[in-house]
C-alpha cells in the first residue's frame, strides 16, 4: 500500500527581497512499512520536503496525498488533526516540554487528540516507555535525562498516537555516536515491528541504515 | 483538546514556572494594591465630607440670599427692601412647608470682659438657628423666643470665646460681657465643636467656637438702621420635600418683594464644598498615582508575557506538530493570563486592603475597602492582563508550525 504520494512539489520562500526556491518539482512515493532516508547536502531541500510530508508546512504547488487524503487543500484545523493522528514527528533538538515529566511529555499528543481518558493516556505512555527501555525514567524531567534518553522519549511521544508514519529530522544530529546508535537501533526495531519511518539526514552512515535512500540535490530528487 | 482542558493546561503551566509567573504578578499586585488603596481612601474622604456636611447642618436646608442688584435696576427692584427680619417672620407664619426659619445677622464687633478684649464675630439670630445647626449648650441655655420678642441683652458664647474671656468656658455663665460697647448677660456657653478631615488638619469647625449669639431683634435694635438680613436659612418639613418648600418660599417672598431679587438654593454644596476643596487636589494626586501604577503594572505584565511568548514560540511549534490547534494554543495562553491576573488581582487586593488599613491608622482617615472597590480593582487587573495577554496569544496561535519551530 502506498502511504505517501507526492507529485510536482514546489516550495518557494520569500527571504526579504529574494525568492528562494527550496523545492523545484519533487515526486516521491513511500510505501507502508518502508524505512526511507532522505539525504543530501544542506540547502538541498531535504528538510523542506520532510516538513511538507509531515504537514508542518504546505507546498507552493503540487499535490500531496497522505494515507489516501489530499493534504494540499486542508485547513489549519484539519491539518492539526492530520498531524495528530497520522504523523509522529521526531526533532533534532528533541523539543520536549522542559516543565513536564517524561510521562506527561509522551502523553501530550493524546491530550491534544481529545476524548482519550487520562488513565488511558498514562497507560499508553507507560507501555511505550517500558518498550523503549525508559520505564525507570517515567517521573523524571527532560533535563535529568541523557541526550539519547531524551530522543527516545521524543520517539515514544511520536509513537503514542499510533501514527501511520514516523518522521525524524536529523534525529542523531545532536547526539554522540553511542547515543546515536541507540536511537538508530530503536528505529530498526520499530521498522522490524512494521512501522513506516522516514528520516532526514546528511550523514551517509545514518542513511545507510535505511531500506531506501532518497537523494536530494538543489531542490530535486536525484 | 477542549476548552476546559486547554484552561487546565494553562493553569498547570502557570504553576510550573512559578518564578516567572511571580515576576509578572508583582507588577499586577502593586498596580491593583494602589488602585484599592486610592479608592478606599477616596471613598473615606467622601464619607468624611458627607459627615462634615451633616455636622454643619448643610443637609436638607434651604438657603435664601439677596441677589446681586442689576446694573440698571428698575423701580420695583429699587423699591424692594431686600431680605429682612420681617420676611423671616412672614415665612414663619405662612410657609406651611417649613419646619424651621432661621434669619441671621452677622457683624465683627469688639468683645471685652475685664482686661481681655478682642474683635470677633457676632451672630444675631433666633432659636430655630439651634435646630438647623444642631448646636448644644455646654452650660446654661440657648436663645429663646422670649429673648427675641423682648430684644433681651443676653448672649450665648461659643466655647472658645467663653474660654478666652473668662478663663474657663463654664465660668462664663451668668457673667456680663461687653459686645460692641453694649453689655450682655451670658445665658449659655456652647459645646466645643470639632471636626478633623485628617489628623494634621486644623479643626474645621473652630470658627463655630469663635463667635457669640445674640437675639436678632436685639442686634437690629442696637446696631442697625434697617432689619436687613445677612443670611436666611430654612428647613423644609420632611413630608413636604425640598422642591415644594422652595417653590412656596419663592412665591411668598415674591409677593412681599414684588420682584425676584433673591436666590433660593438647596444647601449641601455651600459650606462643605469650600472645606472639601483641598481634598479634591488630594484625591486627584492619589488617583493619578493609582492610574500610573496600574499602567506601569500593565506594561510590566505585557512585557513579561510578550517575552515569554517569544521564548516559547518554538514550544508552541512543537505543540502544533503534536496536533495542537491554533485555538488550543490561544486558549492555553489565555488561561495562563487569566490565572496570573486573577491571582495577582487577589493578592493586590489583599495588599491594598492592608495598605489602606495602615494609612488609615496612621493618618487617622476613615477608609473602607468595599465590595465595589474589590470588584473594580480585580476587574481592572483582569482587563489589563487580558489586553496585555491577548496580543501575544493571538500572535502565538497564528504561526504556521514550521515557522514557529524555526523561530529565533
Amino acid at each position: 500500500m502506498t502511504l505517501i504520494v507526492a507529485e510536482g512539489l514546489e516550495k518557494t520562500y520569500r527571504l526579504g527581497q529574494v525568492d528562494v526556491q527550496a523545492l523545484r518539482g519533487v515526486d516521491a512515493q513511500i510505501l507502508a512499512g518502508e524505512y526511507v532516508a532522505i539525504t543530501g547536502p544542506s540547502g538541498s531541500g531535504k528538510s523542506t520536503l520532510m516538513h511538507i510530508l509531515g504537514c508542518l508546512d504546505s507546498p507552493t504547488s503540487g499535490t500531496y496525498r497522505l494515507d489516501g487524503e489530499d493534504i494540499s487543500t486542508l485547513s489549519g484545523k484539519r491539518l492539526a488533526h492530520v498531524r495528530n493522528r497520522k504523523v509522529g514527528f521526531v526533532f533534532q533538538t528533541f523539543n520536549l516540554m522542559p516543565r513536564l515529566t517524561v510521562e506527561e511529555n509522551v502523553a501530550l499528543p493524546l491530550k491534544y487528540r481529545g476524548g482519550v481518558p487520562r488513565a488511558e493516556r498514562r497507560a499508553r505512555a507507560h507501555k511505550l516507555l517500558e518498550r523503549l527501555g525508559l520505564g525507570p525514567r517515567i517521573g523524571h524531567r527532560p533535563d535529568e535525562l541523557s541526550g539519547g534518553e531524551r530522543q527516545r522519549v521524543a520517539i515514544a511521544r511520536a509513537l503514542v498516537g499510533e501514527p501511520a508514519i514516523l518522521m525524524a529530522d536529523e534525529p542523531t544530529g545532536n547526539l554522540d555516536s553511542t547515543a546515536g546508535n541507540e536511537v538508530l537501533a530503536t528505529f530498526a526495531e520499530l521498522h522490524a515491528a512494521g512501522h513506516t519511518i522516514v528520516l532526514v539526514t546528511h550523514d551517509p552512515g545514518v542513511a545507510a541504515r535505511a531500506e531506501r535512500v532518497i537523494q536530494m540535490s538543489d531542490g530535486r530528487v536525484v | 483538546m477542549n476548552l476546559i482542558e486547554s484552561l487546565l493546561t494553562g493553569l498547570d503551566e502557570a504553576r510550573r514556572h512559578w518564578g516567572q509567573t511571580l515576576l509578572s504578578l508583582l507588577g499586577l499586585i502593586l498596580g491593583t494594591a494602589s488602585i484599592v488603596t486610592v479608592l478606599a481612601l477616596f471613598g473615606g474622604q467622601t464619607a468624611l465630607t458627607e459627615q462634615f456636611l451633616n455636622e454643619v447642618g448643610g443637609r436638607g436646608t434651604i438657603i435664601v440670599s439677596d441677589r446681586e442688584r442689576s446694573a440698571h435696576p428698575r423701580a420695583r427692584e429699587l423699591a424692594s427692601k431686600r431680605l429682612t427680619f420681617h420676611d423671616a417672620q412672614f415665612l414663619r407664619d405662612r410657609a406651611t412647608a417649613l419646619t424651621a426659619v432661621s434669619p441671621g445677622w452677622a457683624r465683627q464687633l469688639d468683645y471685652r470682659a475685664g482686661t481681655t478684649s478682642f474683635t470677633g464675630q457676632v451672630i444675631g439670630t433666633v432659636p430655630d438657628y439651634m435646630v438647623i445647626n444642631d448646636i448644644k449648650p455646654l452650660v446654661g441655655r440657648y436663645l429663646s423666643d422670649l429673648d427675641v420678642r423682648h430684644q433681651s441683652r443676653v448672649t450665648v458664647l461659643g466655647w472658645k470665646y467663653a474660654d478666652s474671656l473668662f478663663g474657663a468656658a463654664t465660668a462664663a455663665l451668668g457673667k456680663v460681657v461687653s459686645i460692641g460697647a453694649k453689655s450682655y448677660r451670658v445665658v449659655g456657653v456652647l459645646e466645643r465643636e470639632e471636626f478633623y478631615f485628617a489628623s494634621w488638619e486644623d479643626n474645621a469647625l473652630e470658627y463655630r467656637n469663635e463667635r457669640a449669639y445674640i437675639p436678632i431683634s436685639t442686634a437690629i435694635a442696637q446696631y442697625s438702621a434697617t432689619d436687613n438680613l445677612d443670611f436666611l436659612t430654612l428647613k423644609a418639613k420632611p413630608a413636604a420635600g425640598g422642591a415644594a418648600a422652595q417653590a412656596q418660599v419663592r412665591s411668598l417672598l415674591f409677593a412681599r418683594h414684588g420682584v425676584e431679587d433673591f436666590d433660593i438654593r438647596a444647601s449641601g454644596q455651600g459650606a462643605g464644598q469650600e472645606a472639601g476643596s483641598f481634598l479634591l487636589l488630594f484625591n486627584f494626586i492619589f488617583l493619578v498615582v493609582g492610574v500610573v501604577s496600574l499602567v506601569t503594572g500593565g506594561i510590566v505584565i505585557a512585557n513579561i508575557l510578550l517575552a515569554s511568548v517569544v521564548e516559547r514560540v518554538r514550544e508552541f511549534g512543537t505543540r502544533m506538530a503534536l496536533g495542537a490547534t491554533a485555538g488550543g494554543i490561544f486558549a492555553h495562553v489565555l488561561a495562563e493570563v487569566l490565572v496570573v491576573t486573577i491571582i495577582g488581582g487577589l493578592l493586590g487586593l489583599g495588599l491594598g486592603a492592608a495598605l489602606t488599613g495602615v494609612v488609615a491608622h496612621f493618618m487617622q482617615m476613615p477608609a473602607v475597602v468595599s465590595p465595589f472597590i474589590a470588584t473594580v480593582s480585580i476587574g481592572t487587573a483582569i482587563s489589563v492582563g487580558l489586553i496585555a495577554g491577548l496580543f501575544p496569544a493571538l500572535r502565538a496561535a497564528r504561526l504556521a508550525p514550521v515557522e514557529a519551530l524555526r523561530y529565533a
